[in-house]
């Protein structure tokens, strides 16, 4: 029970990293991003190439490799984004979009590094034994790295003047247009912070179990549902679904079969959606 | 070198087969406005009742009919809670209930067999000699395509045809008129579904197996890239959206021997094209072949 | 008599789709002045300062603003030539507090912002009490002077109001109405859309009336306050 409590928290941990992004890309773009798994992957394929075919240090190649992602989501807008923007296209031009991006993606990747799992360079580490709990200690990082940043992005949304101008997007994109604030340059410090969460928990993900292709892919539901559950546009509402769904698919796999886990979180997505569809925190 | 008759004809079939898919996708997208991201689902549930029903001893032709209903039956059971959300929701459940359904297939073993999927059922047309049943399968997907197609022609024509048109159109003023929206959506739901169930049987009898790896998710935006290909609300495209589209797989299927490239890495190249030119033609042409740009509104 | 013009539109026409609700309406605004439009709805009086301050292109017709022809401009390049305006619905971020609401209104630029939100608070007295309140928890009355003040930020040399005093209860009309007349003697020229027109006329230098998309009338606010035909359209007899 405890046990199963801890991993809830750990696989929580990356669901909420990918949340935020997702969250915050839907209320301010207007975009359902179907391809914000594959970022994950993507984070965690570009650190896998710094560290293993270019035998960087992992925590370096981490960087590089959420750096990258990144600024790949940077170039797609102005190359993709912007210009459906522009044109007016609406949500669902965007999201049939997004799906083709997902595939071009998730094949590219597929193309480059293989269908099979990989794993990062790592020295062997030992679990921490508590009376029979065992925590490993890529959990315990994983559950720190998505404590700092969250915390960090609480002080960027609070603190400073992107962050700001962040939250006023997202409240009244018109207003925020003619009261002057730079629209473009917000979206793209939108992307840029999405992405690189998106890519640290694709990374994390990659610490705690295996890399492969459609990672992203199955970590897109319970994303969807954290996001849901927290309220369109809410980052902080996607940090508690984020976790409220990790540790409920874990806690499940007590009373279900454990490849059922991905239904419970469609369930929490379907009930939120019926009945309060603007989120547990949501005020509308 | 020679491409094979007989390679040709199975091509053929599977045309036949996804443009049957694709032609419920478009009754639900193109001419109602649903967006239906699960539409697989309906595939799978058509296929796997219907043999499971003939290996527990219901004649094959009962079977299908029966597979056919329950495909539909199970699309008002999705719709029934799920219409009353937003667009972008209903594709995310509709998205989520084909994936619930895939790991139902994966794990209910006592029943679908698992990974294994099942084998040996009856298959219709059995009393044709075997070289020639791939050609009367072929005979009996395009009748069965060109059937889909003068029901649903005759359909959208009808009055019925109409109210579908005017909720794509505009949604209120349907409303307004006192159309029940509502039961609409989920009539063309249920007759979307039911056909994707009967393009599901036909995959089954053409593979003369079932397997949950023919269900994933990406087989949805297969029929998705056909209707949008063709152009939403197009029938005639939707058709030539799925003979573009398997000639393409096809085609990048069968050039192994002369690229200097594996077969997984041709696949994974063929999905990226496939994702670009869903891309492309969003940005540059989201009313597709035969599409009009006047009459479509994709964003509605 | 003042005769620098700050803004001019000149026989502006614009609409939605295929529609046009202006058909050539021309205004002026002087340094000082407060001026005031006024008529009935759909007059085209909103659809007037979205084609001013750009959010609508114009079809026909120009905007002079300080000497420069800023026809078609978008919002944002305006915002930066010193124009300001203020929507008649939505016009705050309400899940950012007061202080940051005024924050967003200096985004364009770099350096004194705090001196100047101290300096508006100064003149919202009631809105420095609830400096660090988001404005959806604050009253309707007070949200109009976020906004107002929010649009104050960047010093603007025009300030444009659309409907200030709608959906505000009588005695916070009568606020708000004091309050554009303050910000108009620190020196800002302001043209405002009102439905209520008895108010506003009696605190403008001008007015105009529109009516179909067209200029009706025009003329000195006090003058307009005591036409018979403005009396018995728009000033309920």
């Amino acid at each position: 029970m405890i046990q199963q409590l801890i991993f809830g928290i750990v696989t929580g941990s990356i669901i909420a990293l990918g949340a935020i992004g997702l969250s915050m890309i839907y209320d301010i773009l207007d975009l359902v991003n179907f391809a914000h798994g594959d970022f994950m992957t993507l984070g965690a394929y570009l650190t896998f190439l710094f560290n293993v075919s270019l035998n960087l240090n992992l925590i370096l190649a981490a960087a590089l490799g959420i750096i990258l992602t990144g600024v790949i989501s940077l170039i797609l807008d102005k190359i993709m984004w912007k210009k459906l923007r522009d044109k007016g296209a609406g949500s669902i031009t965007l999201l049939i979009t997004a799906i083709g991006l997902a595939l071009v993606i998730r094949n590219l990747i597929v193309f480059q590094w293989g269908g099979s799992n990989v794993g990062f360079d790592l020295p062997l580490s030992q679990n921490l034994n508590f009376h029979g709990i065992m925590i490993s200690t890529s959990g315990v990082l994983t559950v720190v790295v998505a404590a700092l940043l969250m915390i960090a992005l609480d002080l960027i949304l609070r603190k400073t003047k992107i962050g700001k101008a962040m939250r006023a997007l997202s409240d009244n994109k018109n207003l925020a247009r003619i009261t002057g604030i730079n629209v473009d340059n917000i979206i793209l410090w939108t992307w840029g912070i999405g992405t690189s969460f998106a890519a640290v928990g694709g990374v994390l993900y990659g610490l705690n179990t295996v890399i492969r292709p459609d990672m992203g892919w199955f970590l897109l539901l319970p994303i969807f549902a954290a996001v849901i559950l927290g309220g369109i546009g809410n980052p902080y509402g996607a940090m508690v679904g984020g976790l409220i769904i990790g540790i409920s698919q874990e806690m499940s796999t007590i009373i279900l079969p454990s490849s059922y886990k991905i239904a419970v979180s469609f369930v929490i997505l379907i009930l939120v959606m019926l009945i309060k569809p603007e989120g547990i925190f949501g005020e509308k | 070198m020679a491409i094979g008759i007989s390679y040709i004809i199975s091509l053929l079939i599977l045309f036949g087969i996804y443009a049957i898919f694709a032609l419920g996708l478009n009754l639900e997208w193109g001419f109602t406005g649903i967006l239906n991201f699960g539409h697989v689902a309906f595939f799978g549930i058509g296929a796997y009742s219907t043999v499971i029903l003939n290996q527990m001893g219901v004649p094959i032709y009962i079977a299908i009919v029966a597979g056919i209903i329950i495909a539909g039956l199970f699309g008002v059971l999705v719709a029934l809670p799920a219409m009353r959300l937003r667009g972008d929701y209903f594709a995310i459940v509709t998205i989520g209930f084909s994936e619930i359904v895939r790991y139902f297939m994966l794990n209910e073993e006592w029943l679908t067999g698992g990974p294994l999927g099942l084998r040996d059922f009856d298959i219709p047309l059995s009393f044709v000699p075997s070289q020639y049943y791939n050609i009367a399968m072929l005979i009996l997907v395009l009748a069965l395509l060109a059937l889909t197609y003068l029901i649903l022609k005759a359909l959208i024509n009808s009055p019925w045809g109409r109210v579908l048109k005017s909720i794509r159109e505009d949604e209120d003023v349907s409303k307004a008129l006192g159309k029940n929206v509502f039961r609409y959506k989920i009539q063309s739901i249920a007759l979307g579904s039911a056909i994707a169930g009967l393009a599901g049987i036909l995959l089954a009898f053409n593979h003369k197996y079932l397997n949950p790896n023919y269900y994933m998710p990406l087989i949805t935006f297969y029929a998705w890239i056909i209707v949008i290909l063709g152009g939403s609300g197009n029938n005639k495209g939707t058709i030539l959206g799925a003979l573009i589209f398997w000639t393409f797989m096809s085609l990048t299927r069968f050039s192994p021997g002369y690229l200097p490239i594996s077969s997984t890495d041709l696949g994974a190249l063929r999905m990226v094209i496939i994702g670009l030119l869903l891309i492309v033609l969003m940005m540059y042409k989201p009313e597709g072949l035969l599409g009009n740009k006047e009459e479509l509104k994709l964003d509605i | 008599m003042k005769d620098n013009n700050v803004l001019e539109a000149k026989n502006l026409v614009a609409g939605y789709t295929d529609l046009d609700i202006l058909n050539g309406v021309s205004i002026e605004l002087k340094e000082d002045e407060i001026v005031s439009i006024i008529g009935p709805n759909g007059a085209g009086k909103s659809t007037l300062l979205k084609s001013i301050f750009g959010i609508l292109k114009p079809r026909k017709g120009k905007v002079i603003f300080k000497n420069e022809d800023i026809t078609g401009l978008k919002p944002n390049k305006i915002v930066k030539k010193g124009m300001s305006y203020v929507p008649q619905d939505k016009n705050t971020f309400p899940s950012l507090s007061v202080r940051e609401n005024l924050e967003m209104g200096a985004f364009i630029k770099e350096d004194g912002t705090k001196e100047k939100i101290n300096e508006i608070l100064t003149k919202f007295p009631d809105l420095k009490e609830k400096e660090n309140q988001k404005v959806s928890k604050l009253s309707g009355g007070q949200r109009q002077m976020v906004a107002m003040g929010r649009a104050m930020m960047l010093d603007p040399d025009a300030l444009l109001l659309d409907e200030p005093s709608a959906g505000l209860a009588p005695n916070l009309v009568d606020e708000v109405f004091q309050k554009i007349e303050k910000i108009n003697k620190t020196g800002t020229p302001i043209l405002v859309v009102e439905q209520n027109a008895r108010k506003i006329l009696s605190i403008s230098e001008r007015g105009y009336v529109l009516e179909m998309g067209e200029n009706r009338l025009e003329g000195k606010g006090k003058e307009l306050l005591n036409n018979e035909e403005v009396e018995k359209l728009y000033l309920g007899g």
